[in-house]
């Protein structure tokens, strides 16, 4: 994991509650995680355009399958 | 499309309310829904209570309980209305339109116009973009602006996306025209290509009731609903907002010749708190100046949220003193409708609920 993906996710996890609870790892599957749910996806989309100014729709953040997905949209 | 109309000035609000209140904990709890899920929803979204319509009760009942306390309180401007417009998405009948209903039910002088304006919770802004047109161009004295929904029953209880956002309730705006007043300033836009982002996908003229059954299915997330049901995508929803209130406010506040120091408040509509406290940091407004609690005590109220936030919020200061205000209403079509006015002192109502008929 590049520092920089290190710090997109640390960043991710501390405002996404659903990720919050998962291991750290980047291969963790969303799937698997309980809160992992619509609501989850709008913290993300959230984050996105508060940290990056990124606009994510809700069908790019959903076909994410990891946590390396997710890190990848927001760089 | 922008526009400046001259000459107009808010005489009165009223809000009338649904009487039976429902918790969303409570509510999640029966249902079976697990206990921490629930509190991190209400925590986040800001789910907390909402008050809804009673058993018979519509739009059109809520609105009519406003309007006759606001015109008893507002006798002057009461005895000049001209015209009843009437914002919802939840009439009584596909025909006649629930201002013609009100318009009758009132008493209303047949010399009276009354048309109806099918939107939601952009529509006050709308509507009141309608009435400052009248009575800056039109020849109307006063207009009898009414805006409400019932739209807690459009969902499907087993939708837990949508269901627990809505409360329901009816608001009554006087306009009066008033050369010594205005101007009020409008930034009014659509975004039709994506309308379907909110839908109730049939029970209209192109899929009529009982053409087909209507049946139920569970999406990703194990949310139900029918095509009858009222869906959000709530992720393209927020995109929405994101994206196009921010620019509303800053284009109606440039209209006005408006910077935020000289702005008393940025009234939202009361979607949710999630979304408020995103809009109002892009906005650029401070949290103290963007009344953000009320959904927590009446849920989303549609077209209703913003009068309901200007009594509720800033109505002391409001039936005081001169207030410089922004709102901006968005919702279905996509619409939305940003409006910067000068208003108060204005004659305003306790929000009251509207108690079931015995």
């Amino acid at each position: 994991m590049s520092s920089s993906e290190e710090r997109r996710w640390a960043a991710l996890r501390a405002e996404v509650d659903a990720l919050a609870a998962a291991p750290a790892g980047l291969d963790t599957a969303l799937a698997g995680l309980p809160q992992w749910d619509s609501l989850a996806v709008l913290l993300v989309i959230t984050h996105a355009e508060q940290a990056y100014g990124r606009t994510l729709t809700g069908a790019q953040v959903r076909a994410c399958r990891t946590a390396r997905d997710l890190v990848a949209l927001l760089s | 499309m922008q526009t400046s109309l001259p000459a107009v000035r808010l005489a009165g609000l009223a809000v009338t309310t649904g009487p039976l209140v429902r918790d969303f904990l409570a509510d999640g709890l029966a249902a079976g829904q697990e206990p921490g899920a629930l509190e991190r929803t209400a925590r986040t979204v800001g789910l907390r209570r909402r008050l809804v319509a009673a058993p018979g009760q519509t739009a059109l009942d809520l609105c009519a309980d406003a309007a006759t306390r606001l015109l008893a309180a507002c006798p002057e401007a009461a005895a000049q209305v001209d015209a009843v417009i009437f914002v919802t998405q939840t009439p009584d009948h596909a025909q006649p339109n629930n201002a013609s209903l009100l318009h009758g039910r009132l008493g209303f002088a047949r010399t009276v116009a009354a048309y109806d304006v099918a939107l939601g919770c952009s529509g006050w802004v709308y509507g009141l973009q309608q009435a400052a047109l009248l009575c800056a161009h039109g020849g109307a004295r006063s207009v009898l602006l009414c805006a409400g929904d019932t739209l807690s029953r459009s969902t499907n209880p087993r939708d837990r996306a949508t269901d627990p956002l809505f409360g329901d309730a009816g608001s009554a705006t006087l306009v009066v025209r008033d050369p010594a007043a205005g101007p009020w300033h409008f930034v009014l836009g659509a975004d039709g290509a994506r309308a379907r982002v909110i839908e109730v996908p049939a029970g209209g003229a192109r899929s009529p009731r009982g053409r087909e059954p209507w049946v139920e299915r569970a999406d990703a997330d194990g949310n139900v609903r029918h095509p009858g049901d009222l869906h959000m995508d709530g992720a393209e929803v927020f995109n929405f907002t994101l994206r196009e209130v921010p620019a509303a406010v800053a284009d109606v506040m440039a209209l006005a010749g408006w910077t935020e120091p000289v702005v008393d408040a940025l009234v939202l509509h009361q979607a949710n708190r999630f979304v408020l406290s995103s809009l109002g940091r892009k906005c650029g407004f401070p949290a103290a100046k963007t009344p953000m609690d009320l959904v927590e005590r009446f849920g989303n109220q549609s077209s209703a949220s913003i009068p309901c936030a200007l009594v509720e919020a800033l109505g002391p200061e409001l039936g005081r003193r001169p207030l410089r205000l922004v709102a901006c209403g968005f919702g279905v079509g996509l619409s939305w409708g940003a409006v910067a006015l000068t208003a108060g002192p204005l004659t305003l109502l306790p929000t009251a609920p509207l108690l079931p008929s015995p």
